[in-house]
């Protein structure tokens, strides 16, 4: 089941740049495709796999560790930059923190538009209980516990609430639970990469909900002010909540994430189109 | 200024208490674990009755951990050395068990908690 929900969507002609995107905690590439379309009309290539875990029974991702997902992101990426010149990132709450630690170890990695990036969990729809996290966590109960996904689900538009909501009742395209044994990966994922942050030298654009209802602006902040990057951008969305990329803002964000990755492309339609005019004119 | 009977007497109680406190906690953890052994793999997908099950089990975990402190330290007091340096090891297990834990082996490690959690009950009934 997994693997059927992976996507490429590929031009006919050549293409030289592509764009790997990452989607988010039991989540699925379901989840990105809306965006993948938006930049294929761009004219990337663009390519989403189901995380490890992912996609397929809710006791699968039991199974899984952090380093899972990361090796199956790195051999995803690996492959693209064989074929491709240049290769940008895109990911999704642990897809954004995936990105992040993909362009820690490699330098090549061309521009990373980071949505939603979970470092901390502390958003205003975790649960009161919290506090107990720590003992949840760290002992043997991360493998009963799971907390419940409720509303609002990620979204503000309460149209899609309801189809996401009967979506994640078959527990593949989404899971209605978060278990803790993946949050306890999430958590130790997440500081592997806050120790790394200065790593990061790629262009990057965060974009982040002011009222995400699983994480705060604080890990968004956090990466911000601690890159290594010299062009970084940091995009605060007033009208979505967690799943800014299918929520209301959504079109603003695949136009700012394309707006970004054309800004750094040399592959570009004006700069394709500023190149043929300087080779007329013989320049 | 209180005198030293009264602190003897204050050091008891609240040697007396904390036992109680770890006795009783102690029991409804094995209790708990038990019930969420026979019954996980029934109910996976109970995710709220999971959660709740959760949330009490912390609950008695931190009762737990804070009648272990209390009573180790006030072992000390009472001259108990010995005491003060076996129940803060139970203090840790569940941790060190936590972490080496896996989903494949859950039922293992979760009988190995329990094991534990009998072996502190035990010697906790032992003192009482």
């Amino acid at each position: 089941m997994g693997k059927s929900l992976d996507f490429e969507f590929i031009h006919e002609n050549k293409c030289k740049r592509a764009v790997l995107l990452f989607h988010g905690m039991t989540g699925s590439p379901y989840e990105m495709k809306k965006m993948g379309k938006a930049l294929f009309d761009a004219d990337f290539d663009v390519f989403c796999y189901c995380l490890p875990g992912h996609g397929t029974s809710p006791i699968n991702i039991k199974t899984v560790r952090w380093q899972d997902w990361y090796d199956d992101s790195v051999l995803h990426y690996k492959e693209l930059t064989q074929k491709y010149d240049e290769v940008y990132l895109g990911g999704l709450c642990l897809g954004a923190v995936l990105a992040i630690a993909i362009a820690q170890e490699y330098q090549n990695v061309r521009g990373i538009v980071s949505l939603s990036t979970t470092l901390f969990l502390d958003g205003w729809t975790i649960p009161w209980y919290n506090f107990f996290m720590p003992i949840g966590v760290h002992t043997i109960l991360r493998y009963y516990y799971s907390f419940p996904e409720r509303e609002p689900y990620g979204l503000k538009n309460e149209t899609l609430r309801r189809k996401i909501a009967a979506l994640q009742k078959r527990n593949t395209e989404a899971l209605d639970n978060y278990p803790m044994s993946c949050i306890y990966e999430l958590l130790k994922f997440s500081k592997q990469t806050q120790k790394n942050i200065a790593k990061v030298t790629a262009p990057i654009l965060l974009m982040h909900a002011k009222e995400d209802d699983l994480t705060s602006t604080k890990s968004a902040e956090f990466v911000y002010r601690n890159i290594s990057s010299k062009t970084k951008n940091y995009i605060k969305l007033e009208n979505s909540y967690h799943l800014i990329v299918m929520d209301y803002e959504r079109d603003y964000v695949f136009e700012k994430s394309i707006e970004f990755f054309n800004s750094l492309s040399d592959f570009s339609p004006e700069k394709t189109k500023q190149f043929s005019q300087q080779e007329k004119v013989g320049v | 200024m209180i005198e030293f009977s009264q602190m003897t007497k204050i050091v008891q109680t609240l040697r007396h208490l904390s036992l109680v406190l770890l006795i009783v906690s102690n029991f409804l953890l094995i209790a708990g674990f038990v019930a969420g052994k026979i019954v996980l793999h029934k109910t996976e997908d109970a995710i709220k009755f999971f959660a709740r099950f959760s949330v009490g089990i912390c609950t008695l975990f931190v009762i737990y951990f804070v009648s272990i402190l209390c009573f180790s330290i006030v072992c000390l007091f009472s001259q108990n050395a010995l005491c003060s340096l076996i129940f803060p090891v139970f203090l840790f297990l569940p941790f060190v068990i936590g972490k080496f834990s896996t989903y494949e082996k859950v039922h293992f490690y979760t009988n190995i908690q329990i094991v534990t959690l009998v072996i502190s009950l035990a010697i906790a009934l032992l003192i009482l």
